[in-house]
């Protein structure tokens, strides 16, 4: 298996950067059409918000195996202001900067699985794992 | 770092853009205030925007189309969106985010024929 990607986010170009190379691992791994857009939106969103709210953090990019079925987990991790409210966030249309309020939930839906874990002032951690239809 | 430009073409009173680059944020909204501002300076009637070679929307770049619509529709120009790859179609919807009033296209000559349909229409409305 190839060695976990890293990638720094501290610009707009780093979020092109990250997804780009999430979509190279899912390409590698022979993911659909569909999914590799998928896991790129997914990494798309949660990078932009690492460089929004938290300024600067990084993004994760690995193959897993779970008994034998393939996948890709991303984890993207800053040190920023952490989410007060995780249910909330996750609500379709909820934003704190006038945006969309679509990354988290809608990288959720893209995703299989999702898992978001914050503290306040500590900052933020999102582990999402997408499995290889077999 | 300069954002890429995005060209923008005009052919009698149709604009079309062409996106031929991964777009980071700065040149995405670039690119809407360039092509608002040659709409508005060259009362174009109709817009094309190629999407061919973007292989992701996400949710920036879905609302930034939606604005360039709304606002485009404003001034009395339509826009149409050819080239919508399949997969980031999908993505989209999944992701939750519709491009309602938006219309699309299959590729660029399907396009240009939708628009020149369209604006023939609107010539055809009462003397
Ligand atoms: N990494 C993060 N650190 C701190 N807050 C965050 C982070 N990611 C998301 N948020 C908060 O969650 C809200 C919802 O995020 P999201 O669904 O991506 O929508 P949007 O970015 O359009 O606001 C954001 O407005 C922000 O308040
Ligand atoms: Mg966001």
């Amino acid at each position: 298996m190839a060695q976990p990607k890293t990638a720094v986010v501290r610009s707009d170009l780093d979020i092109v950067i990250a997804r780009t190379m999430a979509r190279d691992l899912a390409k590698a791994m022979s993911f659909g059409a569909i999914d590799q857009a998928r896991i790129a939106t997914a990494v798309s969103e949660l990078a932009r918000n690492i460089f929004l709210y938290a300024g600067t953090g990084k993004v994760t990019v690995k193959e897993i195996d779970k008994s034998g079925r393939k996948g890709i987990e991303i984890v993207c991790e800053d040190q920023g202001p952490g989410i007060p409210d995780v249910d909330l966030v996750m609500q379709d249309g909820y934003s704190t900067s006038r945006g969309m309020g679509m990354g988290l939930p809608g990288a959720r839906r893209l995703m299989d699985e999702f898992d978001l874990k914050s503290q306040e002032g500590v900052g933020t951690r999102i582990t999402c794992r997408k499995w290889k239809s077999s | 770092m300069d954002s890429l430009r995005i060209p923008i073409l005009k052919i009698g009173d149709i604009l079309i853009a062409s996106i031929q680059v991964s777009l980071h944020d700065a040149s995405a909204v670039q690119f809407k205030d360039d092509l608002l501002q040659k709409i508005y300076d060259t009362r174009a009637r109709g817009v094309i925007i190629d999407l061919t070679a973007l292989d992701v929307v996400d949710s920036f770049i879905g609302r930034l189309i939606a604005d360039i619509a709304a606002m485009a529709g404003l001034m009395g120009t339509r826009v149409v969106l050819t080239g919508l790859q399949p997969a980031v179609a999908i993505t989209l919807v999944e992701l939750g985010l519709e491009l309602p009033r938006v219309l699309t296209a299959l590729n660029l000559e399907k396009g240009l024929s939708m628009m020149q349909r369209l604006t023939e229409e609107s010539d055809d409305g009462p003397a």
